[in-house]
């Protein structure tokens, strides 16, 4: 894993400081914190919002904190929105993706970088297809073979498609990590006695594990967020985008329980970004620079 | 070919129908106050028997519309409670599903062969695909025992090459809404009977400020129902259903210049400028709100203006009004029973799940009517009195009805719905006129 | 030895099964299907009729469809992608990666957005949008600019921009990590060297670290210009196509052929030209960015 520097402004103040424009600086620090505030105000506006009647929220209080906290918009986002039950399908839907994904993935990739044989550098290559091709693409045949199958309206509708369009990307990102696993310690298993497979369970899999997190974040982010697919092949186990999309035509006019839906849609992905952030940025990151 | 035959069928059922609607408020009145509380259940009982051999459950399931916040939720239960206890021998199962998720889940469930038991439909075109697909079960043998009850008229829609696949639950048509509290305040107590009145309490109503029409661009058949109004009430209805159901091209100066009318009322900013980005929910919200004075949708709307205590008092349901005497008199609706219950051919127990639908049928018309969903497809076999006065207004309206033209986007196939909509789209938005309208029409569907 | 071959070629087998199966099954395909399906004339019921080129035909001449009006709406959404939301994340990520106090921070709050679901994205923005009640006519309304305030989603001229905005906004965090992961690697000694020739900060931007970097812009460009031509979601959520047909991209178009007019032989036609414009974009953007070098 390429290592990113930890930069500290002290390490080279002595140059910045007499470099830097002091107005320059304070005018980028009002650009970064205005930048920062488009960002955080739709996310703060939507969290309060949630907690309005329509009453507060069309005019009374537009922008402000609630006056009265309620919170009985979530009891009906919950029970007639049937929010929890889309959440809980989301979960079992990106939990099977990202565990196929990362088996799927490790083991081609293996056969890829370390074992040898002809055209493995080619058939890189033809996985990397999978990178530019848009998942809309296959949405006709697979929706046609999903019916002839009669298996729409199942978690595998989803998690197969899913799947397989993450892996592109994770093999691309498993490379990066496994080239740095030294080849000696196949080697050395191998005089051990061991075999192929048990090589790659107990040697290779245990090591992978930085690459376990970017690409599970990849693999997750492209699940939990698709709408298309899901809209489409599973009208009964809604995931989160589709059930907010079917919620929101329930109350046009009632604001306050759609923003609670989508507060519960949005903040548990926040709040695990907020305590892992720098884990999930240096996931990204790695996986960037691998690609 | 076999559209054309179709289109036939259905232009003699549309011409039917007329006389069959007619007749309903009158037949309401002529039963007597029959015994509410499961009024079939001895006739079922009989016909049912020899299908229950003792003790064994026949599973039938079935897939609607009517969601929890739909306004036919409560007359979709009491007609289960009532038609399952009518049949201890069947084990049904339903299910609700959101109208525009269900359009995708059935097609999907029609294409794999999937379907439950007993579906929801829309009648014309949407039914017509799945039974060109052969997909629905015949009713015909069934619809013998109810013929009485249900006028042929009544299955038109639901008709295809003779036979049929579909029992209607409620029909509607268009009707204009009016807040009467702000039309007295420009001093009209009725809704303006002539074009020209009608016009003028418009130009009054901006004068005052007050925004004439509401209409939820977002959702094209919110426009449709405005449009289809004007070209019918300026060309006749005739014209208009022979263009629907394509025994006639687009290709007409009548209905050109009948868009240009409606464009004019656009243009002359009588139509909330607002209503463009608006959902039809929105729109309807406004509306009781007392944003706008009028405001044109279906009749299905009756229950919910009547049920809001507030509201209720303040509005009125007339027909619009005639633009063009020599070619369109007043009587001449759009609208007519769309909502549909159909069985699939795949059942297992097809013959059975048959009657069960047209009993269901029946009752959900039944309580649709008494909730003031829509007007009966079936002739009422119950006193009417309780019903809200909306509906009763638009009973009468249907009393007097000379011809109903159905929802062009529910006459016509997906793919010519679809242009249809996109040119009704650009039509409200201004961006063609009534002579590029008929002209890309004629071009893209005939 | 021949033994140990075959057992090393089984192995290879193996390992490399679930994933070309996956790959091939649910990708190559369906992509091959998509291809022979636009030949047809067929519905979801099963009809199905050989027309040739005629759906490709239609799809190129009728106004009706408007292809290459959703096809210009979404390159100028690729090129609003590549030259102003680029440039904002690789701003972004060249002040924040040559260390600045709260870098961290300001690197977390700019990624939030790209962590919400498109779905939640659209529905904030469709009240945001409201022409009555949305914060954003409030707003203007407020600071006595009425005539500012408009029906954003519903007015053909600035629809397209009001559903561009949160499209471009979402991602600029995206971006910025990707270049700011670039910008952290230039190597130290390159700077220091630079900083000692008494280079400033925009001739060690320009010089150093943006030439270094070329590999990830290249990527960037990519995601950008592919992910604007299939961009679907927000514009689902937001206007679905509308107001008439001012803001349909070439995915609206497909899912309208498909699940709203049965059509799905000229629905394949349309993912056809969606692969062949991906691949044909991520050629010529690799082939520019070679041509630099």
């Amino acid at each position: 894993m390429a290592k990113t520097r930890e930069l500290k402004p002290e390490d080279f103040s002595t140059y910045t400081v007499k470099k830097t424009n002091p107005a320059l600086r304070v005018l980028a620090y009002i650009g970064l914190v205005f930048w920062a505030l488009v960002n955080l105000f739709p996310i703060y506006w939507m969290f309060t919002f949630s907690l309005k009647n329509n009453e507060e929220i069309f005019g009374a209080n537009v922008a402000g904190l609630p006056q009265h906290w309620l919170w009985s918009n979530y009891t009906s986002a919950m029970k007639t929105g049937h929010m929890a039950t889309y959440f809980i399908n989301s979960i079992i839907i990106a939990v099977a993706t990202i565990l196929i994904t990362l088996l799927v993935s490790m083991m081609a990739t293996y056969a890829m970088t370390r074992l040898v044989w002809k055209g493995r550098k080619t058939m890189n290559k033809f996985f990397m297809l999978g990178l530019t091709i848009p998942i809309h693409a296959s949405i006709v045949p697979i929706y046609i073979q999903l019916s002839k199958m009669h298996m729409l309206n199942t978690y595998q509708a989803l998690i197969v498609p899913y799947s397989a369009f993450s892996l592109a990307m994770a093999i691309l990102i498993c490379t990066g990590f496994m080239d740095e696993i030294p080849k000696d310690i196949d080697e050395s298993a191998y005089i051990d006695g061991c075999g192929v497979w048990r090589t790659f369970f107990t040697m290779i899999v245990p090591l992978m594990k930085p690459a376990v997190a970017t690409i599970g974040i990849y693999t997750f982010l492209q699940c939990w967020n698709e709408l298309m697919f899901a809209n489409i092949f599973n009208t009964n186990l809604k995931t989160l985008p589709v059930g907010i999309q079917a919620l929101s035509g329930q109350y046009t006019t009632d604001w306050g329980p759609i923003g609670a839906a989508l507060v519960v849609a949005t903040f548990p992905t926040l709040l695990v970004y907020i305590f892992l952030s720098k884990r999930i940025q240096d996931s990204f990151i790695a996986g960037a620079v691998k690609g | 070919m076999k559209k054309k035959i179709l289109a036939t069928l259905l232009a003699g059922a549309m011409v039917l129908s007329l006389a069959a609607c007619g007749s309903t408020p009158a037949a309401s009145t002529e039963t007597p106050a029959a015994s509410t509380e499961a009024p079939a259940a001895s006739t079922e009982t009989s016909v049912e028997a020899p299908a229950a051999d003792a003790g064994e459950k026949v599973d039938l399931e079935m897939w609607c519309i009517a969601t929890e916040s739909d306004s036919n939720r409560h007359s979709y239960e009491a007609a289960i409670a009532d038609v399952t206890a009518a049949h201890p021998e069947v084990n049904f199962t339903w299910e609700a599903i959101e109208n525009q998720a269900y359009k995708t889940k059935i097609k999907a469930a029609v294409a794999a062969d999937e379907m439950p038991d007993i579906f929801f439909t829309w009648s014309c075109a949407f039914l017509g695909d799945f039974v060109d697909a052969g997909r629905v079960y015949c009713l015909d043998d069934a619809y013998e025992t109810w013929k009485s009850e249900l006028p042929e008229s009544m299955m038109g829609n639901s008709t295809y090459g003779g036979k049929h696949y579909g029992v209607p639950l409620t029909m509607n048509i268009v009707g204009l809404f009016a807040n009467m509290e702000i039309l007295k305040s420009i001093g009209y107590d009725a809704v303006p009977g002539t074009y020209e009145e009608f016009i003028a309490c418009c130009d009054a109503l901006k004068a005052a400020g007050i925004i004439p029409f509401g209409c939820a661009g977002k959702e094209t058949w919110c426009v449709t129902e405005y449009l289809e109004s004007v070209i019918e009430k300026s060309c006749g209805a005739d014209t208009l259903n022979d263009i629907f159901l394509g025994k006639a091209t687009w290709n007409n100066d009548d209905v050109a210049s009948a868009v240009d009318t409606f464009q004019g009322l656009v243009n002359n900013g009588y139509f909330d400028p607002e209503g463009i980005a608006l959902s039809n929910d929105e729109v309807k919200a406004n509306f009781m709100a007392g944003k706008y004075a009028f405001y044109m949708n279906g009749t299905w709307n009756c229950a919910d203006f009547a049920g809001n205590a507030e509201f209720g008092p303040k509005v009125q349901v007339a027909e619009f009004p005639v633009i063009n005497a020599d070619k369109a008199t007043l009587g001449q609706l759009i609208g007519g029973p769309s909502d549909t219950l159909a069985v699939a051919a795949s059942s297992k127990n097809a013959e059975l799940a048959a009657t069960f639908t047209f009993e269901l049928g029946r009752e959900i018309c039944h309580y649709g009517y008494l909730d003031g969903c829509g007007l009966p497809a079936w002739t009422p076999y119950y006193e009417a009195a309780g019903i809200n006065p909306l509906t009763q207004a638009v009973a009468e309206i249907c009393a007097n009805a000379k011809a109903y033209v159905l929802f062009g986007d529910t006459a016509m196939n997906a793919d010519s719905a679809n242009t249809y909509l996109s040119y009704v789209d650009q039509v409200y938005g201004c961006a063609i006129d009534g002579a590029g309208f008929v002209a890309g029409l004629t071009n893209d569907i005939g | 030895m021949k033994k140990k071959k075959l057992i090393n070629g089984i192995n290879v087998f193996l390992f490399l099964l679930p994933g070309l199966a996956l790959f091939i099954g649910i990708l190559i395909a369906p992509i091959v299907l998509s291809g022979y399906y636009s030949f047809f004339d067929m519905n979801a019921y099963g009809a199905k009729e050989y027309i040739g080129l005629a759906n490709y035909k239609e799809l190129f001449s009728s106004t009706a469809i408007g292809f290459f009006k959703a096809l210009k709406n979404s390159l100028l959404l690729a090129a609003l992608s590549v030259f102003v939301q680029l440039p904002v994340s690789l701003g972004i990520a060249l002040l924040l990666g040559k260390g600045i106090k709260g870098e961290r921070a300001f690197l977390s709050i700019y990624f939030m957005p790209v962590l919400i679901s498109t779905v939640v994205i659209g529905q904030l923005w469709l009240k945001i949008y409201n022409p009555s009640y949305g914060i954003l006519n409030v707003c203007l309304r407020g600071l006595g600019l009425d005539n500012l305030a408009k029906i954003w989603l519903g007015t053909k001229e600035t629809a397209l921009g009001a559903v561009f905005a949160p499209t471009l906004w979402q991602y600029v965090g995206y971006h910025m990590l990707l270049l700011y992961a670039g910008v952290k690697s230039v190597p130290l000694e390159l700077r220091e060297a630079a900083m000692l020739d008494g280079a400033t900060d925009g001739q060690i931007n320009r010089y150093i670290v943006i030439p270094y970097i070329k590999g990830i812009l290249k990527v960037s460009v990519i995601f950008a210009v592919t992910g604007s031509l299939k961009s679907f979601d927000l514009i689902y959520v937001l206007t679905n196509g509308g107001p008439l047909h001012a803001t349909e991209v070439p995915s609206t178009l497909m899912i309208n052929m498909l699940f709203l007019r049965n059509r799905y032989g000229m629905g394949s036609t349309i993912a056809v030209m969606l692969i062949l414009l991906c691949f044909a974009f991520a050629l010529v953007i690799s082939a520019i960015f070679k041509q630099e070098d």
